[in-house]
């Protein structure tokens, strides 16, 4: 039983791109990115506050 | 309340679902735009609507208050919600999307079999539709302590608006209601943070009120210490909170029904990307307006107890005087404290800031002990051993100290957020009760205008059921409390179900369905015997029925049948 992904490639059902960043790709490693962002960012806030 | 804030409030509340009901009035002819709006929505208003169903009026109440009384280490709980939003964006909207369903439980009677979808679509049906009369009761609770409104009375006026626009407009009222609802709510927050700030003694600015909060440890954001038994720390809000989330927008009914009504699947994707970046920061943002609440009621003395009635109860009590004695005493040394250090800090005086801290958390300390002597009073007297006044402080806060005007708008906030979190559950449970059960086993050829009516119908009954449910909740006492954290038990096997079917193609429906049960008894038996915070329940929860549904797919031959 292997852990597979969906068949069809995420383009054969939509061919819409994101309207910034050019890929869905990018667009999710941006989330990412500020979630760790805001949590450097709060880390820093506890610490000097503190 | 003055008349200018129930004219405010009123007006708020009867404008906003009008605005819904108009904005959506091109969709309601057929069954596929009350409960999809023919796919026609922007990601903007599903962003925002998802937002305003989970946002519910106790998130506003309790969160400020949580950081009143606990700092600020609650907005961990939600560090997992872009994860999960960036993995649902990848796979389950697309996958949803394709599939052409109604409801998320449709989907699993097509990858395993019309039990699995059963018995999910009733889990959701139980577990929502009570969630649905505590979205209505708590806050109408909150509101008789506060104001003595009856709760009964409030309990039917937010649950008759919401059941007229819902039933009415459906699932495009909802949702363009929300998108007013949230705007109202976001605006309300940023009056009430600078309201709270402009509040505060002249010689206390912003940055001096950030510092007095943080050195109590208000501002405590972030714990890196990984506790199994620390129900908020980055890890368990990382991993615990990925699952929750995945869960609850993956997989219940409320949350998927919104990112459905997309005109595509990059606008539902970006629906739930806005709240991969904006939730975090809003979560911040309302418990910095509570950790601010704290320093204003620094330099002015707070009640021992926030709620009203049990300050009453508590008044005749032999041993209070001695307590509210006490906490007067801790309260103006607090005060001389907090009032040094910030002196020390703008003098750059190093030694004597050291000195200032120590006595300010010293200080700090004795004012908790007092009002925890009062709180173990009032707990033993009355026999409430689980009463907590942290709901009250932020209203109690509102209505003694905002402006004229502003008291309506934050009122209006809080039954918009109850509002907008019921009829999202309104609209979902109709579906699901149409969908899955009504026309799946009683009448599967129907037309479509009889689905429509049926859709409404069963609004409307829900919407009576949730109003009831609030009459009677204060008789059921603890269950409240319990009801409250069935999601918690329910969305852990869900996600594992869901897991299954998008991922292990060879998994059947008998092994999806006995790997469920085996996941909810797991999850059960954590609760019942082990002391890991319910967060990490999620984890477990779902990483059971994954390895169940594999493994009894490879062990028992009948399970890999259809």
């Amino acid at each position: 039983m292997r852990f597979r992904l969906p068949e069809l490639p995420e383009e054969a059902f939509d061919p819409e791109p994101p309207p910034i960043l050019g890929s869905w790709r990018n667009v999710y490693i941006t989330a990412l990115a500020w979630l760790a962002f805001l949590i450097l960012l709060f880390y820093g806030f506890t610490r000097y506050f503190s | 309340m003055n008349p200018v804030d129930w004219v405010v409030m009123v007006v708020a509340m009867v404008a906003i679902p009008s605005f819904g009901l108009w904005r959506g009035r091109r969709n309601r002819r057929n069954i596929n735009d009350y409960l999809l709006a023919s796919k026609t929505m922007p990601w903007y208003a599903m962003g925002l609507s998802i937002m305003a169903t989970q946002a519910s009026a106790i998130t506003f109440i309790a969160t400020t208050g949580q950081a009143y009384v606990d700092g600020m280490r609650f907005v961990q709980f939600y560090f997992g919600l872009p994860i999960a939003m960036v993995i649902l964006a990848a796979t389950a909207v697309p996958i949803f999307h394709r599939a052409g369903v109604y409801t998320a439980y449709e989907y699993l009677e097509r990858r395993f079999d019309a039990k699995t979808r059963a018995l999910t679509s009733i889990v959701f049906l139980v577990s929502r539709g009570m969630a649905a009369g505590i979205a209505i009761y708590a806050p109408a609770i909150v509101m008789s302590s506060i104001f003595g409104w009856q709760d009964r009375v409030t309990t039917l006026i937010i649950g008759l608006v919401c059941v007229v626009y819902t039933t009415t407009g459906g699932i495009p009222a909802v949702t363009w209601t929300d998108v007013l609802q949230m705007s109202v709510i976001l605006s309300g927050l940023l009056v009430a943070l600078v309201t709270v700030v402009s509040l505060m003694p002249h010689n206390v600015s912003f940055t001096d009120a950030v510092y007095l909060a943080g050195a109590v440890g208000k501002l405590n954001v972030v714990d890196l210490k990984l506790d199994w038994n620390n129900r908020y720390n980055l890890w368990s809000g990382l991993f615990g909170g990925t699952f929750l989330f995945l869960g609850y927008f993956g997989c219940d009914q409320s949350q998927v029904q919104r990112f459905l009504t997309g005109k595509s699947v990059a606008q539902s994707r970006l629906s739930l990307l806005f709240n991969a970046m904006a939730k975090v920061p809003m979560q911040f943002f309302i418990l910095f307006v509570g950790a601010m609440v704290f320093v204003f009621y620094l330099f002015n003395q707070p009640p021992l107890l926030f709620q009203k009635n049990a300050m009453k109860e508590l008044a005749k009590q032999p041993g209070y005087t001695q307590i509210q004695e006490r906490f007067d005493s801790a309260f103006a040394k607090r005060e001389h404290a907090a009032q040094s250090l910030n002196a020390a800090r703008k003098a750059g005086d190093t030694p004597g800031l050291t000195a200032a801290v120590s006595d300010y958390r010293a200080a700090q300390h004795d004012t908790d002990a007092a009002r925890a002597a009062g709180i173990r009073l009032y707990q033993k007297t009355e026999g409430q051993s689980g009463f907590s006044d942290t709901n009250y402080i932020f209203l109690s806060f509102v209505t003694k100290y905002f402006p004229v005007g502003f008291v309506g708008l934050v009122i209006a906030v809080i039954f918009g957020a109850a509002m907008s979190s019921s009829s999202g559950e309104l609209n979902s449970l109709a579906a699901v009760c149409v969908m899955d059960i009504y026309r799946r086993h009683f009448r599967p050829n129907a037309s479509d205008h009889h689905y429509l009516k049926a859709s409404r119908v069963f609004t409307a009954l829900w919407g009576t059921w949730a109003v009831a449910f609030a009459q009677y909740a204060r008789h059921l006492g603890s269950l409240v409390e319990a009801v409250n954290q069935v999601g918690s038990f329910f969305y852990p096997v869900m996600l594992g179900t869901f897991t299954l079917g998008f991922f292990f193609k060879g998994v059947r429906g008998g092994a999806a369905f006995w790997a469920l049960l085996i996941g909810e008894a797991t999850i059960v038996a954590c609760a019942l015997f082990t002391k890991v915070a319910f967060l990490w329940y999620n984890v477990i929860g779902a990483v059971v029925v994954v390895i169940f549904g594999v493994l009894i797919s490879k062990l028992a031959p009948y399970a890999r049948e259809r």
